[in-house]
């Protein structure tokens, strides 16, 4: 198993780029990832993986023009021939008048999400965690889904003279598990350690979910209360972070949040900001192009207060970067990576037994904007949606469509879970949000299962 | 062929390895500002292993010789941890070896071509949508893309492929009290890529249709908001390629209807004794899935097992008869591959894609299914997609839309969609257009599989009209 490539060596790859002659700025953002995957099915391991890669990708600046070059080449020549190639881009590509500059010096400490077995963690040690997920399921029921531990390291090092290096590890398991007359149930977890997985309970709870959602029946679409939980919650906050709280889109009018500063935009006991240093989130404490990520309130009280920054819109909006970037070139602009929603007061259980008609929606499916400026998305249920009937789930329903606005929903919020947990909606990102429980939610349509 | 004997000495009773280079190049330009130009290069060996029939895969960018010999170590290790949970051997259908090269056509390769000239492409476009008066942004893209493949099994296939993609797209945005409208050309999402060069950038008339595009994406801020209704929907051939790809193409994956991609994306309504017996559609619609199709980004020699590009017949007049598939997945239904198998890169492991997944053209153009329509509703232009787990429940939102109304398209509509049930929905065509509107379009990001690969698949669609259909679904 590979190790860690470390801060010296990547210094040294990295100079060879930002010692490239006839530049005036050169910035160098560095990659390195390994990781396996054993994913199942039919409670059988049918599709295991391992790799390596590494990336070298390297923004030259010739004036106020920028070009973007990379490489997997991992040595001082891939570097430099990225540069190379970089430098050719911007000696011919047009001024962007954004550009800001590359980031000053800004030492940031490591964030410690490194665990070395996480990193070192073999196909044996997976398949043996997946062999105790499937043992959880009961006769008749089997299991799919995936067990991945990734380990990375991310370095920027730029001609300005800052430099950061931070190493992580993420571990994460997801399960479908079906059988009985249409039963299906769903479970997940993410940690930057393996040892936090738990593979036998999330098993359990998928499996639960499973027998629980047996013959379900047909529901009319329409809107009802629901309870969502934690992984349906994500989706929402997923999809806002997307589609409202980006600086660009936000400073462009394109964001559903767009003039909305300062304005009630849910009840007040939605609270919603980004920490990357938080504990119970993953990722890096820098963002893409060597800037401290920090916390950022996003919705506070239910106040919209602002959205996150890198530092072209940083520029554009005369800001601060809030540390936000995605790697460059990125036309749609900085995003919330490590989102958080702050819990209540409410066990699911109180949310169930405090609804009389409504229902309960374990997780949302392929879903995707239908009206970004009124942020209006439309999915579909799926793994465990049920009916509940004076306070106690009655029966499994087969899983419907919604098309709905999610600051509506966020609007609706009467019961916030005191419970959080951590979900990845996108690559990349990771939300800690709790169960909700939302007055009114539209259904637009049904399946047949 | 080294890399297969390192996995043989590791214990492999069959081996592949695809070394693969990949090299891409994109151009962002908004309102005659450059967004961002970015060029990329990643190589490196992704090696399959069978051992005792159960899968193993380990891919590295490292290419030396001791690297090469871990890497198949690894993937080795992987089949035998594999066997923690016992199943069926995995046997795999029968294929002849082969060897040879093969190349994507193209006349003028894009990445010769200089940046300067690409630039002002861009520039002039975006240029001639921002003469429309209340446009906000005016973007347009390039994206090219060039693969070398290089496949050795060790059953003694060795091939060699390469294959360039050229796509380029503009975007109009207009914005106003609450709305945000947009029209793109001559597809949304960055616009048309094909297995071509140059050439096929310089045919799409991005220049001449800026006006346009820009005039239609301010107009929509005035227009009416789509009813909500059930009625006859007319639709062009970008978003018939995009309902031919989810409500179609992945339900006939066999992985998928195996329950390989249950966690993920789901599985799929499709059983595999529906072969010969599901009349999924009308009998005007016929699908056939052709890996042969110049210009198709689907196209190629052989697939990632290297079996043979090939046509395969998916939907006849209406009724299912064949799967894609990999020859893991054809040897259970006792069948031989329909050669689906490809990989994103070095990095993954080939997964059943689809290859040109097309509807056969029939009579007739746009003009004159419009012109043979009452009253409906005709929509243009892909937004959003959404399908449910098993391939069922799908809804699409369009672009644009217009009223048809004695066979005359009439008022303009703003936020269109629709919604139904594949099978209800695709035995309602009852016109499906010919070849002179039929276009081979490329979906460039089509995601399937964990880790997550992105595959560049094409759809040949003509214009189509659907009766019954749930239009103006709302929040």
């Amino acid at each position: 198993m590979p190790g860690l490539v470390g801060p010296d060596e990547v210094r040294r790859v990295a100079q060879a780029a930002l010692e490239i002659p006839g530049a005036d700025g050169v910035e160098v953002l560095f990659l390195h990832e390994w990781g396996g995957l054993t994913r199942f099915a039919s409670s059988s391991i049918h599709q295991s993986t391992w790799r390596e890669d590494t990336a070298i990708r390297v923004r030259v600046v010739s004036g106020d023009r920028v070009g973007v070059a990379a490489s997997n080449e991992l040595s001082p020549k891939g570097a430099r021939r990225a540069a190379e190639s970089a430098r050719e881009i911007a000696g011919v590509s047009s001024p962007d008048p954004l550009f800001p500059g590359l980031a000053p010096p800004d030492p940031i400490e490591d964030a410690g999400r490194y665990d070395e077995g996480t990193a070192a963690a073999t196909p044996r040690i997976r398949a043996e965690a997946v062999a105790d997920l499937v043992a959880a399921c009961p006769e008749g029921f089997v299991a799919a889904g995936a067990y991945e531990t990734v380990a990375s390291e991310v370095a920027v090092a730029n001609t300005e003279g800052q430099f950061c290096w931070a190493p992580s590890t993420q571990a994460s398991i997801t399960t479908v598990v079906g059988g009985g007359e249409g039963g299906s149930g769903f479970a997940e977890r993410f940690a930057p350690r393996m040892q936090d997985l738990d593979p036998a309970g999330i098993g359990r709870r998928a499996a639960d979910k499973a027998v629980a959602s047996i013959r379900p029946k047909d529901l009319e679409p329409g809107r009802y209360p629901v309870v969502l939980e934690p992984s349906a919650v994500s989706t929402l906050v997923g999809f806002l972070a997307w589609i409202g709280f980006g600086g660009r889109v936000l400073a462009e009018g394109r964001s559903c949040l767009s003039g909305k500063e300062g304005q009630p935009v849910a009840v007040p006991s939605i609270t919603i900001f980004d920490d990357a240093s938080a504990p119970g989130t993953l990722g890096l404490p820098f963002d893409f192009e060597g800037v401290r990520r920090a916390r950022v309130d996003l919705i506070r009280d239910g106040v919209f207060l602002d959205g996150v920054y890198d530092r072209r819109t940083a520029k554009q909006t005369g800001k601060a970067s809030t540390g936000h970037a995605l790697p460059a070139p990125n036309p749609e602009g900085p995003l919330p990576l490590n989102l958080f929603m702050r819990p209540g007061e409410h066990a699911l259980e109180d949310m169930i037994a405090g609804t009389e008609r409504g229902l309960l929606i374990t997780r949302f499916h392929y879903s995707n904007v239908v009206h970004p400026v009124e942020s209006t998305i439309t999915g579909m249920t799926r793994d465990g949606t049920f009916w509940i009937e004076g306070g106690e789930i009655a029966h499994p329903v087969k899983n419907l469509r919604f098309t709905q606005s999610i600051l509506e929903a966020l609007a609706q919020v009467s019961m916030v879970g005191r419970e959080t947990e951590l979900a990845s909606e996108f690559f990349y990102s990771a939300s800690r949000v709790p169960a909700l429980k939302v007055g009114s939610f539209n259904f637009s349509g049904r399946s047949d299962h | 062929m080294r890399a297969v004997q390192a996995a043989k000495a590791a214990g492999a009773d069959y081996a592949d390895a695809r070394v693969v280079s990949d090299g891409s190049e994109s151009i962002t330009v908004r309102n005659q500002t450059m967004e961002g130009i970015h060029r990329s290069a990643s190589e490196g060996i992704g090696l399959r292993v069978l051992v005792n029939g159960y899968w193993g895969f380990a891919a590295t960018a490292r290419l030396e010789p001791e690297d090469i010999e871990r890497t198949a170590s690894v993937a080795a290790e992987i089949a035998r941890a594999a066997s923690r949970l016992p199943m069926e051997p995995v046997r795999l259908a029968e294929v002849e070896p082969v060897s040879g090269t093969w190349h994507s056509p193209m006349q003028e390769d894009p990445f010769n071509v200089p940046l300067e000239e690409k630039i002002a492409l861009l520039m002039e476009a975006t240029r001639r949508m921002q003469s429309v008066d209340g446009l906000a942004f005016a973007e347009g893209g390039i994206d090219l893309y060039r693969r070398r493949t290089f496949l050795a099994t060790s059953e003694g296939t060795a091939v060699e492929q390469t294959t360039v993609h050229s796509g380029a797209g503009i975007e109009a945005v207009a914005l106003g009290d609450g709305e945000l409208q947009r029209r793109s050309f001559p597809n949304s999402f960055r616009g048309h890529v094909a297995a071509a060069g140059w050439e096929h950038v310089q045919k799409l008339g991005l220049i001449e249709e800026a006006e346009r595009t820009a005039t239609e994406a301010v107009e929509l801020l005035s227009a009416k908001e789509c009813p909500s209704e059930v009625t006859t929907l007319v639709i062009d051939s970008g978003q018939l390629e995009l309902q031919i790809h989810e409500s179609i193409g992945h339900p006939v994956e066999l992985d998928r209807v195996l329950g390989m991609e249950e966690a993920y994306a789901g599985s799929s309504f499709v059983r595999p004794e529906d072969r010969g017996r599901l009349r999924y559609a009308s009998d005007l619609v016929s699908i056939t899935a052709d890996a042969t199709l110049p210009g198709g980004l689907g196209s190629f020699g052989w697939d990632d097992e290297g079996v043979p590009a090939q046509r395969v017949p998916i939907i006849v007049d209406g009724v299912f008869e064949n799967f894609l598939s990999s020859r893991e997945t054809a040897r259970l239904l006792g069948l031989p591959s329909s050669g689906a198998m490809r990989a994103d890169g070095w990095q993954n492991l080939p997964l059943i894609r689809m290859t040109n997944v097309s509807i056969e053209p029939r009579e007739g153009s746009l003009a004159d299914i419009i012109g043979d329509t009452e009253d409906g509703i005709f929509m243009a232009t892909n937004t959003s997609w959404s399908i449910d787990d098993h391939r069922v429940n799908f809804q699409f939102g369009c672009e644009i839309a217009w009223r048809i109304k004695g066979g005359r398209l009439t008022e303009m509509y703003r936020n269109p969609n629709y919604t139904g049930i594949t099978t209800e929905f695709w035995r309602s065509c009852d016109a499906v257009g010919g070849r002179e509107d039929w276009t081979l379009w490329g979906t460039p990001n089509c995601g399937k599989g964990q880790p997550g690969q992105v595959a560049r698949v094409g759809h040949g669609a003509a214009p189509a009209r659907f009766r019954k259909v749930q239009v103006g679904v709302r929040g």
